[in-house]
């Protein structure tokens, strides 16, 4: 039986084509996914069911009947549900609270919270989803935190799931727990749209693929008849490399070092312990590691944003005495984050304004404190195209960019600076795959040309692939350095468990 | 004209900047028409009254206009001060309430190098020049206090600028005014401060007014401000600082700003300007300190800052309505309202602009559904 079609769906934003004619069918309960880079259009296609976006024209079949959905209130009605990759949760309110928030059970005019407990219990245990109903959500991790939302949804009687994106804030346990939880609704007979761009979940847990290019479907594949490559070959339009050639540099002067860092996080709690290692110029070292294993407290502590209790950082032969990023940035570190909304850019800012930044008051951006805006044009045009940022336009606010080309820009700024040594602090996180293999272009780039690279990934197969020499991190603490020639994933994923320790290969 | 306009104000590049000239503009509009049911609503004639105001308040030409005019420029500039004063804190991310003791502290060390001996002798430009440096001084450090606490301590700025507003007024008017710095009340002359020389008066640029060159120092410092807030890595930064003082936005650190030192500076030029406005009001208005001030310019000056879009020269226009509205508001008390009035249509304003986001979405879908109205119009053709 089909649970949702979409028709001919065409959505127009100002200068962008979001849906070209596109046409899907749905059957109940499977897990379809649909995948495509970022901006192919999946999300707008997504709010357009839920009724957040009203296309131009095109027509929708819920359980075959045409419906009009304006808002999200007649996709509920239709048995929609849809979580969204922000959670909309309230952090002080129980997950009782929150999951019946909108549809209280009521004793009279009261709300009768004793019930809603109990009705939280019994949705949890027969979708076999397990969770405390009383817990603050607050103090929930992501992935549970994901879980209530579910369960929101859920009780609201949705039977067709809308999840967007859903591992992008996961770690690699919870996404497995989320798996876990998807196959139990597929037993259950509901319908799932799983979107993603991560190919490897997709294969995982779809049972058919529909994938998305510049606002058109490619094609919907059975997965059994498909392999990785070739849906990132329908997603990209090319074949994509993620595979990186082996290039050898000669390894030089130590760049960077930290020894016995010992680093207390904001809740107090000791989140790196006695950590010691160098960075050579013309070497990237990877760390790996399960999320919450002291990559933070180390990205921050080298910001200086938390300052360590014990142990010393060196940029080069140099001690840094009073760490703060711009210290370290005059040292000549430059520095990619994960997190681009937050620490890569200024949103409201221009392109150009976020290139520049950092080196803004040297020459020939500014000459004396005054900025010399032709200067700055000129470097950010010819950057904007070098990295190939789309739309190469650096008088367009960094917020209105997409994740992919967000990444690029900061790209620009960090390569373009003066630097010997790079801090990538997962690099890829929520890029499509040609973003990610541009990011890989960069990094091996940087190796050839003698700069020292520290790449913290939570991907291992980005580890294995890019690394001349790897750290595991767990519990804050370094158990293992091995050399990608010499180990295997299984051997690098018991060490991330901390399952075994391997002492430090001899320099 | 639209280039020079362009090139002044906006500086953006973007496809609807002139949305941000609309937008207060819409909210003055929605603000009267508010005020005038209010009018209505008690009886009274509401364009009699607006009509009293204006004619009065020194915007349109009438009968008197040359002085109400010009005490309109008087009282703006002391607007301009405290607005500009908030805007480039608010710019930099800081939410300074510290105009008011920073104005008041500029007012009196105006009135103290106005009247202490060793200056009175001077020529004027010289006296005039050292005055100004001196309050700009004082003022700065009023200012630097909280900038320093913030950046050094982490202590919130809000609290430590109001706690400084009470330290100033209790300092000056509970001691100094009536202290070490009173006039020699024997002499029967005046109260509060002696007299500034006449050296120390700010000249006057049109005869037989009370309007002196304060307005021309505040429009210079308005060029500067925008100057130094477009046009130079300082501004630069404070801008980034400001576009990520959310929590947990931390771009403009990681991108290696010394937001410590920034905040500091931007403390220290925001309570030189509020200083400046307050040496207007005694080497310009009242030549002294008197024992009880007329004060409220530097909580005015938020509500002109917020008119003003924190933009210098947004600032010159809010900071001429809002001295066009206290200039005219006594007028209206012959329609019978008291003259007060005013101040509730200023409230009005900062109350829409507040609502700001939801005027600019109204008027965006207005100029869309016209748009395409317009496109299809085309296509029937």
């Amino acid at each position: 039986m089909e649970a949702l079609a979409v028709k001919n769906i065409v959505k127009k934003f100002p200068n962008v084509l979001a849906n070209d004619n596109v046409s899907l069918s749905i059957e109940k309960g499977e897990i379809f996914a649909i995948v495509g880079e970022n901006g192919a259009g999946k999300s707008t296609l997504m709010k357009i069911v839920y009724g957040l976006y009203t296309p131009n024209s095109g027509e929708i079949f819920v359980f075959g009947n045409k419906e009009d959905i304006k808002n999200s209130h007649d996709a509920i009605k239709l048995k929609i549900g849809m979580v969204h990759q922000e959670f909309m949760l309230i952090p002080r309110f129980t997950v009782t609270e929150n999951i019946v928030l909108g549809d209280e059970p009521k004793k009279g005019v009261v709300f009768d919270y004793k019930r809603a407990v109990l009705e939280v219990k019994e949705l949890s245990e027969k979708f076999g989803l397990k969770i405390n109903p009383t817990e603050k959500v607050e103090n929930l991790s992501v992935g549970i935190q994901q879980r209530v939302e579910i369960l929101k949804i859920l009780r609201r009687g949705a039977e067709i799931l809308i999840l967007d994106e859903p591992t992008a804030v996961l770690t690699p346990q919870e996404t497995e727990e989320l798996f876990k939880t998807l196959n139990a609704l597929k037993q259950n007979g509901k319908t799932i749209i799983f979107i993603s761009h991560k190919l490897g979940e997709v294969m995982e847990i779809a049972d058919r693929v529909a994938v998305m290019r510049r606002g058109k479907v490619q094609g919907v594949v059975n997965k059994p008849d498909t392999s990785e490559k070739e849906l990132a070959k329908m997603m990209v339009g090319r074949d994509v490399v993620l595979e990186v050639p082996q290039v050898k540099v000669e390894k030089g002067k130590v760049v960077f070092s930290v020894s016995g860092l010992t680093v207390k996080n904001t809740r107090g709690i000791i989140g790196l312990k006695n950590v010691s290692f160098e960075v050579y110029s013309g070497e990237i070292v990877g760390i790996a590691g399960v999320e919450g294993n002291g990559q933070a407290e180390l990205v921050n502590a080298i910001l200086g944003f938390l300052k360590p209790i014990n142990g010393k950082i060196y940029m080069g032969m140099e001690e840094m005495k009073f760490i703060t990023p711009y210290n370290m940035r005059t040292r000549g570190m430059s520095y990619i984050t994960e997190d681009r909304k937050r620490r890569g850019l200024v949103l409201p800012f221009k392109a150009r304004e976020n290139v520049i930044m950092g080196q803004h008051s040297l020459y020939p951006f500014s000459n004396k404190g005054i900025l010399n805006n032709q200067a700055i044009d000129e470097f950010v045009t010819k950057k904007l195209e070098e990295f190939d940022v789309r739309p190469p336009n650096g008088y367009i606010k960094a917020e209105s960019f997409s994740g992919g080309n967000q990444q690029k820009i900061i790209l620009a700024r960090e390569m373009s600076m003066k630097h010997s040594f790079l801090l990538a602090s997962q690099p890829t996180r929520g890029l499509d795959v040609g973003a990610t293999e541009f990011v890989y272009k960069i990094l091996v780039e940087e190796k050839k040309k003698s700069k020292g690279v520290l790449l913290i990934s939570l991907e291992l197969s980005e580890i294995m692939g890019l690394s001349d020499r790897i750290l595991v991190l767990y519990g804050g603490e370094i158990v293992g350095e091995v050399m990608p020639s010499e180990t295997t994933e299984e051997e690098i994923g018991l060490m991330m468990l901390g399952l075994k320790r391997k002492e430090r290969v001899e320099q | 004209m639209k280039e020079l306009f362009y090139r002044l104000f906006v500086e953006r590049k973007e496809k609807y900047w002139w949305m941000n000239l609309l937008v207060p503009v819409t909210s003055i509009v929605i603000a009267l028409i508010v005020g005038a049911i209010f009018i209505w609503s008690t009886g009274r004639d509401p364009f009699l009254a607006y009509k009293l105001l204006f004619n009065a308040s020194g915007l349109v030409p009438g009968p008197y206009w040359k002085s109400s005019f010009t005490e309109m420029l008087l009282s703006s500039s002391l607007f301009i001060a405290t607005g500009l004063a908030f805007a480039i804190a608010a710019r930099s991310g800081l939410f300074s309430i510290g105009a008011e003791g920073q104005f008041t502290v500029g007012a009196i060390t105006a009135a103290y190098f106005g009247y202490a001996k060793p200056f009175a002798a001077l020529p004027t430009i010289i006296h005039l020049t050292i005055i100004l440096l001196m309050v700009m001084l004082a003022g700065g450090l009023w200012g630097f206090v909280a900038g320093y606490l913030r950046a050094k301590k982490g202590i919130n700025e809000v609290i430590v600028t109001i706690m400084l507003n009470w330290i100033a007024f209790h300092l000056i008017e509970g001691w100094l005014v009536t202290g070490p710095m009173a006039a020699d009340v024997s002499t029967g002359v005046i109260s509060g401060t002696p007299s500034v020389s006449p050296t120390a008066r700010l000249p006057i640029i049109l005869h037989n007014t009370r309007l002196n060159i304060g307005i021309l120092i505040m429009i210079a410092v308005i060029i500067i401000i925008w100057f130094l807030l477009y046009k130079t890595t300082f501004g630069f930064e404070i801008r980034a600082m400001g576009h990520t003082a959310v929590w947990g936005m931390e771009a403009s650190r990681v991108q290696g700003i010394n937001i410590n030192k920034r905040i500091m500076q931007v403390m220290l030029i925001s309570g030189a300007i509020a200083a400046l406005g307050g040496s207007f009001i005694t080497l310009g208005i009242n030549f002294h300190y008197p024992p009880v001030a007329d004060s409220g310019y530097g909580f005015d000056g938020i509500a002109v800052a917020l008119i003003g879009q924190n933009e210098p020269f947004g600032i010159l226009f809010s900071g001429i309505l809002i001295g066009a509205l206290r200039t005219g508001a006594t007028a209206v008390q012959i329609a019978h309202i008291p003259k007060t009035f005013p101040s509730i249509i200023e409230g009005l304003i900062v109350a829409f602009i507040a609502l700001q986001e939801l005027i600019r979405y109204l008027l965006f879908k207005l100029v869309k559904t016209k748009r395409t109205a317009q496109t299809e119009g085309g296509l029937t053709q």
